[in-house]
C-alpha cells in the first residue's frame, strides 16, 4: 500500500528527477528523500484537484457584494472571484470551480471533514479559528463604516461627530456594538436592531442618521445605489479576511498563497483588480516595480 | 412593496420546487416507514417493540438541527458521505418517522380490542383483521394529526437550506442578500407558504369527511 503510494506520486511528479538518480546505482539515502517528498506532494489536496480536473470551493449565495447570484442567476462576488483565480491559476481556465453552497455555519467543519479543497465565505481570521483551520493570506482588510443618506443634513463624519448627542446610530445586536460605535462616535446614541436589512432599514425610515453597517456593504450599496446611499468616509476595526484550507497541507496552502499573491501584487491582476473595481467601487493601487511592496 | 414582490417572484420557482420536492420526499417516506414501524410497534414481538420504541424516544428527543448535522457531518465517519440534499432528506424523513409511529400507535391504540378478537373469532387472518378491520377505523383517527405534521414538514423543510440546498426560504435569501430590501420577501414567502399549508388544511378536511362515512 505505502510502496503504491510511493510509487504513484513519484511517476506524476518525480519524472525529471528520475532521469537525474536512474544515473547513480547507489543512492539509496537520495531515493528515501525522494519518495518521502514525492508522497507528500501525492496526498496534497492539490494534486487530488489537478487531478480532477476542478476545484470544489465552499461558499454563500446570500451575501452581496461577497457571495451572491446576480440576475441571471450565476454565483458572482468578491469570494467567487478569488476562487476563480485559483482555478485560473490551477487549469487556466477560470470556470472549473464547482461552488458548493454552504451556511456560514458550516465554513470550518466542512474544511475539517473534507467536503470542500478551500473555504472563501467572508471569514474574518482569528487565531482561535486558526487551531482548527489553517487561513492563506488576507485577500480584504474589513472594517466598520457609517452609511447615511445623501438627501439628509447630516451625511459626513464631521457632521455626524458636531451632532453630538443627537446623532443617532444604528448597528446590528451584538456585545460590543455600543462601544463599536462610541469608539469613533463618543456622544451618539446607539440603536441595536436585530437584522442586518432592518439596520439599513433604520436608516432609510429616517430613525437613524446612519447605520454601522460593514466597509464592504457600504461600498457597494453607495456604489449600486448613489441616490439613495451615501458614505460618511469614515472607516475603522479592521478585520482581516481569508480563505481556509485543512491543516498539515503546506503543498495547498502554499499554493494558494502564492496565486493570490501573484492576483493581487504580480502581473496577473486583471480578475482582482475588476472584482475590486465592481464591488466595491475602488480602483486598485498602482502596482511600482522595484522595491518588493509585500 | 408590490413591485418588490413582483421583481422577486421569478428567481424563487427553483427554490419553491425543491421545498415541494422536499416535502413530498419526506411525507411519502416518512408515512411509509413510520406506519410500518408504528404497526411493529403495536403487534411486533418484543425485540421488535424495544427497537422502534428506542428509536421514536431517541430521535423525538434530539432536536431536529442537531440530527441535520449529525447525519451530514457524522455518517461520513462510518463511510456514509451524503450530498447535501440526501442528507438534508434523510434527517427530516428520520424526524419525521418518529411522530409518525407515534400517530400510528394513538390510532390503533384507540380501537377497541374486542375488534381484533371478533376478526379472530371470524376466522381473519392477521393481515386481513389489519385490512378490513383495524385500519378502516384507524385511518380517521390517523388522519388529522397525521396531516398536522404534513404541514409541519412542508415548513421544515426550511431547514435544508443549513446545508447549502437552495429551498423557498434560501431563495429569498438571496434575493435578500442581492438587494437588502428584506421585507417584501417576507411577506412573499408568508404567503406561498400560507397559500400551500391552507391547501393541504383543506385537503385534509376533504379527506377526514370522505373516511368518517362508514360504507353500508
Amino acid at each position: 500500500m505505502e510502496h503504491e503510494e510511493g510509487r504513484r506520486g513519484f511517476l506524476k511528479l518525480g519524472t525529471a528527477g528520475l532521469a537525474v538518480a536512474g544515473v547513480a546505482a547507489a543512492a539509496t539515502v537520495t531515493a528515501t528523500a525522494q519518495k518521502a517528498a514525492a508522497q507528500a506532494a501525492g496526498n496534497s489536496v492539490l494534486r487530488t484537484v489537478l487531478d480532477r480536473g476542478k476545484l470544489i470551493v465552499g461558499t454563500g449565495s446570500t451575501n452581496a457584494p461577497w457571495h451572491f447570484e446576480n440576475e441571471k442567476g450565476e454565483l458572482v462576488g468578491m469570494d467567487i472571484t478569488m476562487a476563480r483565480i485559483l482555478a485560473k491559476g490551477l487549469f487556466d481556465d477560470a470556470t472549473k470551480v464547482e461552488f458548493v453552497r454552504q451556511d456560514p455555519a458550516q465554513r470550518i467543519p466542512n474544511i475539517t471533514t473534507g467536503k470542500v479543497d478551500i473555504v472563501i465565505q467572508f471569514m474574518t481570521v482569528t487565531p482561535q479559528r486558526a487551531q482548527l483551520v489553517a487561513f492563506t493570506r488576507p485577500y480584504y482588510v474589513e472594517g466598520i463604516a457609517l452609511l447615511t443618506r445623501p438627501d439628509a443634513a447630516n451625511k459626513s463624519f464631521d457632521q455626524l461627530l458636531a451632532g453630538a448627542a443627537n446623532t443617532k446610530v444604528s448597528i446590528l445586536q451584538n456585545v460590543d456594538a455600543e462601544r463599536s460605535v462610541h469608539e469613533v462616535l463618543p456622544k451618539a446614541q446607539v440603536m441595536q436592531i436585530d437584522t442586518q436589512a432592518n439596520v439599513i432599514q433604520a436608516l432609510e425610515s429616517k430613525r437613524a442618521d446612519a447605520a454601522a453597517i460593514d466597509l464592504s456593504t457600504v461600498r457597494w450599496l453607495v456604489a449600486k445605489n448613489p441616490n439613495r446611499y451615501s458614505d460618511s468616509g469614515k472607516k475603522w476595526f479592521s478585520m482581516l479576511y481569508a480563505a481556509a484550507l485543512r491543516q498539515g497541507d503546506p503543498d495547498w496552502l502554499n499554493f494558494v498563497n502564492t496565486t493570490f499573491n501573484v492576483a493581487m501584487y504580480g502581473h496577473q491582476n486583471e480578475l482582482y483588480d475588476a472584482a475590486f473595481k465592481e464591488y466595491f467601487g475602488l480602483d486598485a493601487p498602482t502596482r511600482t516595480p522595484g522595491f518588493p511592496s509585500i | 412593496m408590490l413591485a418588490a414582490i413582483l421583481y422577486a417572484i421569478p428567481f424563487l420557482m427553483q427554490g419553491l420546487l425543491t421545498t415541494i420536492v422536499v416535502s413530498l420526499l419526506v411525507v411519502v417516506l416518512s408515512t411509509a416507514i413510520g406506519g410500518l414501524m408504528g404497526i411493529g410497534l403495536v403487534y411486533g414481538p418484543a425485540p421488535v417493540r424495544w427497537l422502534v420504541r428506542g428509536f421514536s424516544d431517541i430521535v423525538r428527543g434530539i432536536p431536529i438541527l442537531v440530527l441535520i448535522f449529525f447525519i451530514y457531518y457524522g455518517l461520513p465517519i462510518a463511510g456514509l458521505n451524503l450530498q447535501p440534499f440526501s442528507a438534508a432528506v434523510l434527517a427530516l424523513t428520520v424526524f419525521k418517522s418518529a411522530q409518525v409511529i407515534e400517530n400510528v400507535r394513538g390510532a390503533i391504540g384507540s380501537i377497541p380490542r374486542g375488534q381484533m378478537d371478533a376478526g379472530k373469532a371470524v376466522g381473519l387472518t392477521f393481515a386481513q383483521r389489519l385490512a378490513y378491520v383495524i385500519a378502516p377505523q384507524a385511518i380517521r383517527r390517523f388522519l388529522p394529526p397525521w396531516i398536522n405534521g404534513v404541514t409541519d414538514a412542508v415548513k421544515g423543510s426550511a431547514l435544508v437550506s443549513l446545508l447549502g440546498v437552495t429551498d423557498l426560504m434560501h431563495a429569498m435569501q438571496q434575493v435578500i442578500g442581492r438587494t437588502y430590501n428584506a421585507l417584501p420577501l417576507y411577506v412573499l414567502g408568508a404567503i406561498i407558504y400560507f397559500v400551500i399549508n391552507y391547501g393541504l388544511s383543506a385537503l385534509s378536511r376533504m379527506l377526514e369527511r370522505r373516511f368518517s362515512y362508514i360504507r353500508e
